[in-house]
C-alpha cells in the first residue's frame, strides 16, 4: 500500500548506515526501491522492507523508478556518494546523502552547484543537526553568551582500531559486485579489509576519522558563526601513507573575519588525541570521546557529541541562563528533509550549507597528506601555494564514470 | 682499601698504580689488558697507561658499540672489558647498521689497539654477567647501554663498587628509579653522566643564555615534537603469540633480567625493545631526555604540577603510536609558570605565526614561546633561532657566560681524572628523567594527574602508583 501523504523514495546502500537512514525515514516515506551491490549487507533492509523492489546498479534503479520516486537516499561508502547523488539531482530528485557529502572537494562543489541549479531539496546526513543539545550549543555561541570566540578545539576519538590489509589474493564473494562497489574509484583488487566495514581507513574509498566525524563536529561552529571557508589549513599526523589514512592527526584551520563572523581558529584532533583540558575544568572530569571546546572572552563552552553543552567549570553552568531558543524545533533530521521536500523549502542542512562544511572537513585531509600549510582560495577552488595539494582536490575517475 | 674507595668517592680515578698497591685480594677475574709499549708508558706525549681511565662497557649492542667507537679514540681512555648477555646480532636492518654484541665489539676494541700498537692485541676481556665486570677493581668507569629496564640496577650496582658511571638515557625505567639513582649517585660520590650528548653542545647553552637575557620575554609555553617511532620500531602492537627459539649466543633469561619473564621474540631483541613497556619507555623515553633537556635547563624546571596526556590506542604491552602530553610547571623563582607540550609519532604543534611562509617545522624540534617572541631550535636545542629570522638578526646576543664543554663523553672522562665536572650528572639528570617518565604514566593513566613530587605519588590517582615503581623479578633486587 502506497501512502500518498508520504514521500516515495529509493535507497542506495541497504546495510549499516544506509539501513539506518531508511529505517528512520520509513515513518515518513514509502520505500519503493533499495539498491545494493552487496546482497548480504542489503538483507538488513530487504528484510525490513520486503515490498521494496531490489536492485544492484543504482543507475538501473533510478531509470526504472524515475516515475515512482520523489527522492533518493545515498547511504554508500564515500567513494560513490557523488555519482549517485549527482545522477539523482540531475533527474530532479530530492536527495538525502550521508556525510561526508562526497569523497573529494571537486565533487562537493559540483553537487552544491547542481543541487542549487536543479532546485531540489537536499539534506546531508548529519542527523545530530536536529538534536536539542546541538541546537543549544549553537544558540549559546551565536547569542554571544560566552563572548567573542577566537579559538575552538574539536575532536573525535572514534574509530581508532586500524586493521592491516589482509594478505594474499582473495576471491570476490559471490554476493558482491566488486566493480560496482568501486564505482569511480581507482581499481583495487577485492580485499576483505575494504568491505564491508573498513573502507573508511583507505584514501581510495573513505576519508578517515575526520571524514567520518568531521561533518558532525564542525556543524556547531559552522552553524553558530556562519563559517564558509578557511583561509589556511596546517596539519601534522602519524605517518602519511598514499593508501591508508593516518591513525591520528592534529589539524589547524584559520578562518578570516567576514561580515558574518570574527576571525576564528579551529583545531581538530583525532585518533585518540585530545586538546588539553581547559583552565578551570575539574581535574577529575574527562573530555568526552567526541566534542568541542569553545573559548570565549566571557567563558568556555564544552559541547559533547550527542550529549548537549556545558559551561566549564560546572559551577558556571549552574548559574547560567540559557539564551532564548531561536532555532526551529520539533522535527528530527529525516522528518525535516521530508517536510522540506513537501513544502518546497530548504532542509536545515541542505547542500548550500553543508557543501562548504564538507569542503572544510576534506581540506583537513589534504593538509594531512601534504604536511604543509595550505592557503585556500575557496572562490576559485584552488590551493594557492602548493601544487601537490591541488592534486587532491579532484580524483581521476575510472573509465566509464563521470559526474 | 679505605683510601682507595675514598679516592673513588671523591670522583677520581682509581689509578692502576694505587690499585696494584692496594692489592687484588678478593677479586676473582682480573684482566691485564695492557701491552706495555713505549706509548703506553707515556712516551711521545701519550697519556701513560697508568693514568688512563680503565673503561668497561656493559651492553654493547647498537648504542653501546656506538659509544665505544667514540670513547676508544680518547687518549685518556683504555678500554679493558666488554659485557653483554648477547654474543652477536645483526643490526643491518636498524639505524646502527653492521653487527654488535660481545664478540664483534671485543674484536673491534682489540683490533683498534692492535693497529695502534702495530702488533697483535687480545687484551679486552669479555663477560656475560655485569657483576663480573663491575667486580673488577682495576676498572675506573663503566659505560652502560643496555635496554632501559636494566639501566638503574646496573648503574647503582656499579656505583656501589665505586665505579664512575656513564649511562644511556633514560637512566631509569620508571620515576622511582630516577629518584633512587640520583640518591645513590650522591651517596657514592662517583662521577656520573647521562648519555644525552646534546647537553654538551653549544645550542643548549645559547638557549639558556638568551632566555636568561630576556630574548623572548617570559617563556610560558614550550612545544617539543619528535617523529619517532616513525617506523624504526614497533609501537601500538600486542604481544606476539609465537615463541621462536632463542638465538644462539643470547642469554635470554639475563636479558629479561628484572622484568617479568616472557619467551624470546625478535620483536624485543635486537633493537626492538624500545616500544615495549616492560623493557623500554617508548618514543618519549628514547628522545625525551634529549629534547626536554634544554627546556629543563634554560627554564630551571622542577617537578611538574600536573601531567595530562592523550594518545592513539593505549595498551598494556607497548607505547602508543602517537602521543601528546601536557606538563604544567608552577612558578620557579621569578620565572612564570610554564606549559610544556610533548608530541610524538609525527604529531607537531601548530605552525607558529612568526614562521615565514615557505619555511616548515622540521620533523623534530623545540619551540620556546615567550611573551615577547619565539625561538625555534633543533631537537636537542641545537641551532636556536628567534623567529622570524629578521628578529634574530636584530637581536644583540648576550655574553657567553656558561662554560663550554670539551664534549659530552670527553668531560665524563676528564671528570673521572679529577678534572672538571660531568654536567649531565645524575643529580642533574634524575629530576629530568622523572619529568620525562611521568609523561608515560599519564599516557597509561588516561586522566590528568596531579603530581606530589615530595611523596612520589599522584594526589588524585592512587591506581597509577604501579607505574611509578615497578616490581623486580625475584632475584634481581639489589
Amino acid at each position: 500500500m502506497v501512502d500518498i501523504e508520504k514521500l516515495n523514495i529509493a535507497g542506495v546502500g541497504g546495510g549499516g548506515q544506509g539501513w539506518s537512514d531508511l529505517h528512520n525515514l520509513a515513518p515518513y516515506c514509502n520505500i519503493v526501491g533499495i539498491c545494493d551491490v552487496d546482497d548480504k549487507r542489503a538483507e538488513q533492509s530487504w528484510n525490513e522492507f520486503p515490498s521494496a523492489r531490489r536492485y544492484r546498479d543504482f543507475r538501473k534503479m533510478l531509470d526504472k523508478e524515475d516515475n515512482n520516486i520523489d527522492g533518493v537516499v545515498v547511504g554508500t561508502p564515500d567513494n560513490t556518494h557523488a555519482v549517485i547523488a549527482m545522477r539523482a539531482i540531475k533527474m530532479g530528485k530530492h536527495v538525502y546523502c550521508e556525510k561526508p557529502m562526497a569523497h573529494d572537494i571537486y565533487e562537493v562543489r559540483r553537487l552544491t552547484e547542481e543541487a542549487k541549479k536543479a532546485g531540489v531539496v537536499t539534506q546531508l546526513g548529519t542527523q545530530i543537526h536536529a538534536e536539542e543539545g546541538l541546537k543549544q550549543a549553537v544558540e549559546i555561541l551565536a547569542s554571544g553568551k560566552i563572548g567573542k570566540v577566537k579559538k575552538v578545539d574539536l575532536w573525535s576519538s572514534n574509530f581508532c582500531n586500524f586493521v592491516p590489509l589482509a594478505s594474499g589474493e582473495h576471491d570476490v564473494p559471490s554476493t558482491l559486485d566488486w566493480d560496482l562497489w568501486l564505482g569511480p574509484a581507482e581499481f583495487w583488487p577485492y580485499n576483505p579489509s575494504y568491505v564491508p566495514y573498513l573502507w573508511r581507513q583507505w584514501w581510495n574509498f573513505g576519508s578517515g576519522i575526520l571524514g567520518d566525524m568531521g561533518c558532525h563536529i564542525f556543524d556547531i561552529p559552522f552553524w553558530a558563526f556562519g563559517l564558509e571557508a578557511p583561509e589556511s589549513i596546517y596539519a601534522s599526523s602519524t605517518a602519511v601513507n598514499k593508501d591508508v589514512v593516518c591513525q591520528a592527526s592534529i589539524i589547524h584551520y584559520k578562518f578570516a573575519a567576514t561580515e558574518k563572523h570574527d576571525a576564528v581558529e579551529i583545531n581538530w584532533y583525532d585518533g585518540g588525541i585530545y586538546p588539553s583540558m581547559p583552565d578551570g575544568m575539574e581535574a577529575d572530569r574527562k573530555l568526552p570521546a567526541s566534542g568541542g571546546l569553545y573559548y570565549g572572552e566571557k567563558g568556555t563552552l564544552l559541547s559533547i557529541h550527542c550529549g548537549g553543552a556545558r559551561l566549564v567549570p560546572e559551577t558556571e553552568m549552574k548559574s547560567f541562563v540559557k539564551p532564548e531558543p531561536f532555532l526551529p524545533r520539533g522535527m528530527n533530521h529525516y522528518q525535516d528533509w521530508v517536510e522540506a521536500c513537501k513544502a518546497g523549502r530548504k532542509a536545515s542542512s541542505d547542500f548550500e550549507y553543508s557543501g562548504p562544511l564538507t569542503e572544510t572537513v576534506l581540506l583537513g585531509n589534504i593538509a594531512v597528506r601534504t604536511g604543509k600549510k595550505l592557503l585556500w582560495d575557496s572562490k576559485n577552488m584552488k590551493i594557492t601555494n602548493c601544487e601537490e595539494a591541488n592534486g587532491y582536490l579532484r580524483r581521476q575517475y575510472r573509465q566509464g564514470w563521470n559526474l | 682499601m679505605g683510601s682507595l674507595f675514598g679516592a673513588s668517592r671523591s670522583g677520581k680515578k682509581i689509578s692502576r698504580r694505587d690499585f696494584i698497591k692496594a692489592g687484588s685480594a678478593g677479586v676473582a677475574a682480573i684482566g691485564f689488558p695492557f701491552i706495555v709499549s713505549s706509548s703506553a708508558l707515556g712516551a711521545d706525549g701519550a697519556v701513560a697507561a697508568s693514568d688512563r681511565i680503565a673503561l668497561g662497557f656493559i651492553g654493547v649492542g647498537g648504542q653501546g658499540f656506538f659509544n665505544m667507537k667514540s670513547f676508544i679514540t680518547n687518549p685518556a681512555v683504555q678500554v679493558v672489558a666488554v659485557c653483554d648477555v648477547n654474543e652477536e646480532s645483526d643490526y643491518s636492518k636498524f639505524y646502527f647498521g653492521g653487527t654488535a654484541g660481545r664478540k664483534p665489539v671485543k674484536a673491534f676494541a682489540d683490533n683498534y689497539y692492535a693497529e695502534k700498537n702495530n702488533g697483535s692485541f687480545k687484551g679486552v676481556d669479555e663477560y656475560v654477567a655485569y657483576q663480573d665486570l663491575i667486580g673488577r677493581k682495576d676498572i675506573d668507569a663503566v659505560v652502560i647501554a643496555t635496554p632501559d629496564h636494566w639501566h638503574t640496577l646496573i648503574s647503582i650496582a656499579a656505583m656501589r663498587t665505586g665505579k664512575n658511571v656513564y649511562c644511556e638515557k633514560p637512566i631509569s625505567h620508571n620515576v622511582f628509579e630516577a629518584r633512587w639513582i640520583a640518591e645513590e649517585a650522591k651517596k657514592a660520590g662517583v662521577v656520573t653522566q647521562m648519555g644525552n650528548q646534546g647537553h654538551a653542545e653549544e645550542g643548549a647553552r645559547l638557549l639558556c643564555e638568551w632566555i636568561a637575557d630576556g630574548a623572548i620575554g617570559n617563556v610560558h609555553t614550550v612545544h617539543i615534537w619528535c617523529n619517532r617511532p616513525g617506523g624504526m620500531w614497533e609501537q601500538g602492537i600486542d604481544r606476539p603469540s609465537d615463541t621462536p627459539e632463542v638465538p644462539k649466543g643470547l642469554d635470554w633469561d639475563k636479558w629479561v633480567g628484572p622484568a617479568k619473564f616472557r619467551p624470546y621474540h625478535s620483536l624485543y631483541h635486537p633493537f626492538m625493545w624500545r616500544g615495549w613497556w616492560d623493557f623500554g619507555t617508548g618514543s618519549l623515553g628514547d628522545m625525551g631526555c634529549h629534547q626536554m633537556d634544554a627546556p629543563y635547563w634554560a627554564l630551571k624546571l622542577d617537578a611538574p604540577v600536573s601531567i595530562e596526556a592523550s594518545s592513539t590506542k593505549v595498551n598494556d604491552e607497548t607505547a602508543p603510536l602517537a602521543t601528546k602530553i601536557h606538563y604544567k610547571f608552577g612558578k620557579r623563582g621569578d620565572m612564570c609558570p610554564v606549559e610544556m607540550v610533548w608530541y610524538d609519532g609525527g604529531l607537531k604543534p601548530a605552525r607558529p605565526e612568526e614562521l615565514e611562509e615557505g619555511r616548515e617545522l622540521q620533523s623534530e624540534g623545540l619551540l620556546f614561546v615567550g611573551d615577547k617572541g619565539t625561538i625555534l631550535s633543533e631537537f636537542n636545542g641545537g641551532s636556536p633561532r628567534i623567529i622570524p629570522e629578521s628578529k634574530m638578526r636584530e637581536y644583540k646576543r648576550p655574553a657567553k657566560t656558561i662554560e663550554r664543554s670539551i664534549g659530552h663523553r670527553e668531560e665524563f672522562i676528564a671528570a673521572c681524572q679529577g678534572k672538571g665536572k660531568a654536567c649531565s650528572n645524575f643529580d642533574y639528570a634524575g629530576p629530568l628523567n622523572e619529568i620525562v617518565l611521568l609523561g608515560n604514566v599519564a599516557v597509561r593513566a588516561g586522566k590528568k594527574l596531579l603530581w606530589d613530587s615530595a611523596n612520589l605519588k599522584f594526589s588524585n590517582c592512587e591506581e597509577s602508583s604501579k607505574f611509578i615503581k615497578e616490581e623486580y623479578r625475584q632475584g634481581y633486587s639489589l
